[in-house]
């Protein structure tokens, strides 16, 4: 029978360390969500299991004009949260939409970004505030904006002997609205989302951020549809126009949910009425 | 790697050997013989392998064992107190709310937790609490029928239907 060595460290240097040890061997476990049901078919098979549960990261502060959520926070503490729910409502949206509930009272932020799927329901509110992901090591902390942070399905810059601590998520101004699309209402991973956050004067957008998931590799940031709306008086033809281009910046593919095709379509009337929404026309 | 879990279930302290890459439910159902949680998908889907950890609903099958030391489960065969059925299990035998029983374990322990935490929920709060628990045989609208009467004060354990 094959030995698996588990871990359950009290803090993070004891963390760190063992993850030095292990390196690509070891699997960190937060809430187990996406990686026990991988255990449970065979898809990875770890020398080493190190549990993060223990580590005392579940909290969320405010701190010099930013949130800084603990990694290990459960969706499901997200939900019920009140500074987030004062300060970040965007993101309890997109919390009340991950999932189920048992699956909420286990999974963590810090999971849904290192599982770093281009589904990741917690993601796109991230971008759009311009989040930062702290990652620390055995050699110290280090910080790597969230539009920096994925490099692929599943694939993230956090190296083997990296955890993921805490999000930064800077109080920027502007309404921000969270859209998901998927086969049914409830319990499904997304066919297509969409987070965006409009900086508005009067009519006029002086700042936006515009994000697709499920629409490429990982969470997309639609920069050419940003620069679109930018400084300009919002109405609806400029928002179809922008909602059109944001799909266009994207690269949907064709899978066991949907087509690119449907997605294309669907995506455009998703990010539409988020922009829509969040402009207040 | 195999470790003593010690931990309350149902009630009572238990210990039992676990390795790093069992389950909660691996260890419920075939060390200690709890069956009541079912294995229907082994990935956090269907629901049928609900229980409780410290009041809240959790997937055992997505919950490594070693992970609930210290801490309290309760699953179905827990619900029921000196011999008499829960309140929501007399609802639900009365209500017709299940046909095969799989999906039952877990609808139960789901709609426990969603009563512990909202007594007076609406319809819509049902649902949408329960809508990580599948039922196959489509026995939906009885369930929600049954908690709706458990939350209405008709299976009070000091009055009401017996």
């Amino acid at each position: 029978m094959r030995e698996v060595s588990y871990f359950a460290p009290t803090e993070v240097g004891e963390a760190v360390k063992l993850l030095d040890q292990h390196g690509e061997k070891a699997a960190v476990l937060a809430g187990g969500t996406d990686l026990v049901a991988q255990l449970n078919y065979y898809e990875i098979k770890p020398a080493a299991l190190v549990y993060l549960g223990e580590l005392g990261l579940d909290y969320v502060r405010e701190e010099d004009g930013k949130l800084v959520i603990g990694a290990g926070t459960t969706i499901a503490h997200l939900l019920n949260n009140d500074l987030i729910a004062q300060k970040f409502g965007v993101l309890a949206e997109a919390a009340a939409t991950h999932a189920s509930p048992a699956v909420r009272t286990s999974a963590t932020i810090g999971g849904n970004l290192g599982t770093a799927s281009p589904a990741g329901d917690m993601i796109p509110s991230l971008m759009i505030m311009d989040a930062d992901v702290v990652l620390a090591s055995s050699k110290g902390q280090r910080t790597v904006p969230i539009q920096e942070f994925f490099t692929g399905p599943g694939e993230t810059v956090r190296a083997p002997e990296e955890l993921i601590l805490e999000i930064h998520v800077p109080l920027l101004e502007g309404k921000a609205v969270f859209k998901k699309l998927g086969r049914r209402k409830a319990q499904v991973c997304s066919i297509v989302s969409t987070a965006v956050r409009l900086e508005m004067d009067g009519g006029v957008c002086k700042d936006a951020r515009i994000v697709l998931g499920s629409m490429a590799p990982t969470p997309l940031r639609c920069v050419k549809a940003e620069a679109m709306v930018k400084g300009k008086a919002i109405d609806a033809a400029l928002v179809a126009e922008c909602a059109a281009q944001a799909v266009a910046e994207s690269t949907p593919i064709d899978d066991q949910r949907a087509t690119a095709w449907y997605r294309a379509k669907a995506g455009t009337a998703l990010v539409d009425r988020a922009l829509a929404q969040a402009a207040g026309i | 790697m195999k470790q003593i879990l010690s931990f309350t279930l149902n009630g009572s302290p238990v210990d039992v050997i676990a390795t790093p890459t069992e389950t909660l439910l691996d260890v419920l159902r075939e060390k200690l013989g709890v069956t009541g949680p079912k294995r229907g998908c082994d990935d956090g889907d269907c629901g049928t392998c609900t229980v409780l950890l410290d009041g809240e609903p959790i997937r055992s099958c997505l919950t490594l064992a070693l992970t609930v030391q210290g801490k309290e489960v309760l699953t179905v065969e827990g619900l029921s107190e000196n011999g008499d059925l829960h309140p929501l299990q007399k609802a639900f035998h009365e209500h017709g709310a299940f046909q095969c029983g799989f999906c039952t374990p877990g609808m139960l322990m789901s709609a426990k937790a969603l009563l512990d935490h909202n007594p007076n929920p609406s319809r819509n709060e049902i649902r949408e609490y329960m809508s990580g628990n599948l039922c196959r045989c489509g026995s939906y609208e009885e369930i929600i029928e049954a908690i709706q009467a458990v939350a209405a004060g008709e299976y009070a354990p000091s009055g009401g239907k017996e």
